[in-house]
């Protein structure tokens, strides 16, 4: 369901032009892509209030503007660990679902334009992504993975659950 | 939006009011309220409506109101006493004007219930049969009759009397102190003098200026007025009728010895001069005849014409003065406008005329009413409270700022910030005020819900209304319509048996239900109480077993029995009504209870009754908070929750099993939970400190925490929002250095204590 939302929202964005601009951000080594459609802001790191009990991938609360929002850890959700905050790390503010939403992540490198056609489907779920990935654009360079945000939301920090349900 | 949407939105708005008052009213006079008041208000209520919906073009709305309205006048002017009248029928008639009310809102038609109606003429017709009534004098004139109307009918009396027909109706004119001569004179005896034609046309204001036709033309000396004619010819078509607006110009034919000056220095006061024209007829032998002889022989028309002209001016007047709903405008209804003491008054005083006109005194009380009200979209005041909310912000974030001056400009500083936060309290609290309403507006809808379902469940329910003047804010009052439904509908149908039941149990064959709101620890608490047979807990914990939401062999409490209700997909009654037995109410209930972060309980005693508790925060914007800090954390705890602080050095801690701590706090024992612990608070913890706070249920609790920050008004901030409920917390506040703060809902804090730290995944995740 998830994912039909995000194809929607693709492709209301992207009515006519057989291309998608795509802002792409930095974890570790990775690189991430999405919808500039869906990106509010970017802003600097800002300390988070915890949330008791949350989910490891979420980071905590803060305040933009009087708004509060939650701000979800990427690499968490990826499961490489979490991540040391500093100045420089970044904080994506996104619109997901009827949500506003930030994902941390280690910098934003781009904003590129894609034909529709160079984004291929995931492969068959790599261990480390659980099902974030929406598509996969390669570049001149890299490998973009387009990540589908609302599955980032709900079930980033959903990691062990998920290993337990299946063993 | 267009004006006349935009003044069809307000009637509605009105009629919601009136509708309210209606009701009550009725209910009071049902209740065996004797004062004419009562009569009075439910009769104006009705009555406004019915001029309302005649301006909007509600037919149905209208007709029925019309026939309602003439029940109740029967009340009022005593010819039905109180005692005999119907109030049952009457409170169905409301709600079925409510209906109808609501059809016209919708644009819709509702089907007008012709028992009703039947029953309501009846009333009426009781009335007529009476034989020792009719006799008597007509009805007093109330103050709010309409005025204006019977004003213009009496206006046709005189011209009926003036012609010199002195038809049925002229007896009824000689009543209104407008006629002293034998009316017949007039036209078969010539007087001396000369014949004058004064032609009136009025500016539009005339009304607002609170002139009426009948007080100019008064002033002229009755017996010397040959004829009065109104020429209609200038009023607008419907669409753009401004019913303020006169568009009536007079023609009055006298034969007088007055010259044209004193004519003219007779409407000094009532008229500008490029209003009227009066003209001394030349020939006045020659001129005059015509008139005198055409008199008689037109009289039976003229007066004809001029009562169709009036009534069909009436009737496009019909809004405002209220005319249209009457079949026929007789000038015989004129006697029950003016006291006889009027006419004589009136060239005394002719500034200040004893009966404006209808249209006048509406807008004069309209103005009357503005003054003392006003009407504000609710937008604007959320706008101005979440601009006020962010000042509070702001002003808390001045505070830290000030506090790391230098001394001698911080103790100069902080004075005005001082008074800085004393207005802005202020300001916040007079903004909260304004949306302050008392529960009443949602406790009136319940009467008739009780009605209704009481008729279809076959059962006799009595509603105890209290505290419905307890003030909360308007973004709670919209949430609580409809848990407040549910809970009724749920002891309608669930717990109040039938009469049969009732009796054979011991009991009134009348049920009783109390609805009940009172302010308690900062909150709004609303108790429906009913005193039927409880929770089947057998049958409850039966289906919920067959359903697998209880083991086979689970033991359960019989209160985590009754807590069962709230289990979504349960329902004990055996058929599926309409009413309840859905099994979707009480869960839902629950939840958008909870999400308001509110919560709901019940208590029930089996044959003795049930009784559903809501608690709600009394506003969903600001709330005056303790700030803590428990380990890096800080949180904010509602003051209204704290009863008191105490060091935890000084407090004697026993433990218990299972690592749970108590103190002994005024002889109770009292649970200990160290906030830190419960809500996993990150960095290390030293509680100090120990708030002994209080739970919805009336008990208290000690918290531990590591310091208390200071006291200050948070602005609440949706979690949900953005993110989904968050275990331990109702909401967000930011603080002074931008940073956000849960607030803790002592509660749901308890409930995460007592089920162990990791609070299950669901709470976390989005919709969807």
């Amino acid at each position: 369901m998830s994912l039909q939302l995000s194809e929607k929202h693709f492709t209301s964005a992207q009515p006519e032009s057989a291309a998608r601009r795509i802002v792409t951000f930095r974890v570790g080594d990775r690189t991430f892509g999405i919808d500039v459609g869906m990106v509010r802001e970017i802003k600097g790191w800002q300390a988070t209030t915890p949330l008791p009990h949350a989910a490891p991938h979420v980071r905590g609360v803060l305040n933009l503007r009087g708004v509060i929002l939650a701000v979800y850890d990427l690499r968490t959700a990826i499961g490489l660990g979490s991540t040391e905050a500093t100045a420089t790390h970044v904080i994506v503010v996104v619109d997901v679902e009827d949500k506003t939403a930030g994902l941390l992540v280690d910098s934003v490198s781009d904003i590129v334009d894609v034909p529709v056609s160079a984004v291929r489907p995931a492969p068959d779920l790599e261990r480390d992504e659980h099902g974030l990935i929406e598509g996969l654009v390669l570049l001149d360079t890299e490998i973009v993975a387009l990540l589908d945000l609302a599955a980032v939301i709900r079930d980033g920090g959903d990691n062990q659950d998920k290993q337990l349900r299946v063993a | 939006m267009d004006p006349l949407a935009e003044l069809k939105q307000t009637f509605f708005q009105e009629c919601e009011e009136l509708l309210g008052a209606l009701e009550q009213k009725l209910q009071l006079l049902d209740e065996g309220s004797s004062d004419p008041e009562d009569v009075n208000a439910a009769f104006r209520a009705i009555h406004s409506i019915k001029g309302g919906a005649g301006a909007f073009g509600c037919t149905e709305l209208v007709g029925f109101a019309h026939v309602f309205e003439a029940a109740l006048d029967h009340l009022r002017s005593g010819r039905v006493a109180l005692e005999d009248a119907p109030f049952t029928l009457f409170l169905r008639c409301s709600d079925a004007v409510a209906d109808l009310v609501a059809a016209a809102r919708n644009d819709e038609t509702a089907p007008v219930r012709p028992d009703l109606l039947a029953a309501l003429e009846q009333v009426g017709q009781a009335k007529a049969a009476a034989p020792a009534a009719p006799a008597e004098a007509p009805p007093a004139p109330a103050a709010d009759a309409p005025v204006g109307i019977a004003a213009l009918g009496n206006l046709l009396a005189m011209v009926d009397a003036k012609m010199g027909t002195p038809a049925p109706t002229a007896s009824a004119a000689a009543n209104d102190g407008w006629d002293d001569d034998e009316p017949a004179a007039v036209a078969s005896v010539r007087k001396p003098g000369h014949d004058v034609c004064i032609k009136i046309t009025p500016e539009a204001d005339l009304f607002r200026r609170v002139i009426e036709p009948r007080v100019a033309i008064g002033i002229l000396p009755a017996d010397e007025i040959v004829s009065v004619s109104c020429d209609l010819s200038h009023v607008p078509a419907l669409e753009t009728l401004d019913v303020t607006d006169c568009h009536m110009r007079f023609t009055v034919m006298m034969r007088t010895e007055l010259s044209a000056d004193e004519i003219v220095s007779k409407f000094d006061f009532t008229l500008a001069n490029e209003e009227f024209e009066v003209e001394v007829l030349a020939d006045s032998e020659a001129a005059a005849e015509p008139v005198a002889e055409a008199a008689p022989a037109s009289a039976p028309e003229v007066p004809q014409n001029v009562a169709a002209d009036l009534s069909a001016i009436l009737a496009r007047l019909g809004p405002a003065t209220d005319a249209a709903p009457q079949p026929d405008i007789q000038p015989a209804a004129a006697p029950v406008a003016a006291p006889a003491a009027a006419a004589p008054a009136v060239p005394a005083a002719p500034a200040a005329p004893r009966t404006p006109a209808r249209p006048v005194s509406n807008e004069a009380a309209a103005r009357q009413r503005q003054a003392v009200s006003v009407r504000v979209d609710l937008d604007r005041i959320d706008r101005l409270m979440n601009l006020v909310g962010e000042i509070v912000i702001t002003q808390s974030m001045l505070v830290e700022c000030v506090r790391s001056l230098p001394y001698d400009v911080y103790a100069k500083t902080a004075e005005g910030i001082l008074t800085l936060s004393r207005q802005t309290r202020e300001l916040q609290d007079h903004v909260m005020a304004v949306r302050a309403q008392p529960v009443k507006a949602v406790f009136q809808r319940m009467p008739r819900l009780v009605r209704e379902l009481a008729q279809t469940l076959g059962k006799e329910v009595k509603l105890v209304l209290e505290g419905e003047n307890t003030e909360v804010d308007k973004t709670i009052i919209e949430e609580l319509a409809d848990p407040l439904t549910h809970m009724i509908r749920n002891s309608m149908d669930h717990g109040v048996e039938t009469p049969e039941e009732r009796i054979a149990a011991g009991k009134n064959p009348e049920g009783t239900i109390r609805l009940i709101a009172e302010h308690r620890a900062g909150r709004i608490v609303i108790s429906v109480t009913d005193d039927g047979r409880g929770i089947g807990r057998d049958r409850l914990l039966a289906k919920a077993r067959s359903r697998g939401l209880v083991g086979a062999d689970e033991k359960l409490a019989p209160e985590e029995i009754d807590q069962l209700i709230f289990a979504a997909g349960l329902s004990t009654a055996d058929a599926v009504s309409d009413i309840s037995g859905r099994g979707v109410g009480m869960d839902v209930v629950r939840r958008n209870v909870e999400s308001l972060g509110g919560r709901i309980s019940v208590d029930s005693e089996p044959g003795r009754g049930c009784k559903f508790t809501l608690a709600l925060p009394l506003t969903l914007a600001v709330l005056e908070g303790m700030v803590i800090r428990c380990g890096d954390d800080r949180y904010v705890i509602p003051i209204a929750s704290v009863i008191e602080t105490q060091h935890l050095a000084n407090t004697p801690i026993e433990h218990l099993t299972f690592g749970q701590e108590v103190l002994r706090w005024r002889g109770e024992i009292t649970p200990l939970h160290r906030l830190g612990a419960v809500m996993g608070s990150a960095g290390t913890r030293d509680e100090n400190i120990i708030i002994i706070a209080e739970t919805e249920r009336g008990g208290n609790v000690g918290i531990a925490v590591d310091e208390i920050v200071g006291q200050q008004q948070v602005v609440v901030k949706s979690l949900e929002s953005n993110y989904g409920a968050v275990a331990g917390a109702s909401a967000a506040t930011i603080l002074g250095d931008g940073l956000v703060a849960l607030i803790l809902d002592v509660d749901s804090m308890l409930r995460v204590a007592a089920s162990g730290t990791r609070q299950p995944v669901p709470e976390l995740k989005l919709a969807g």
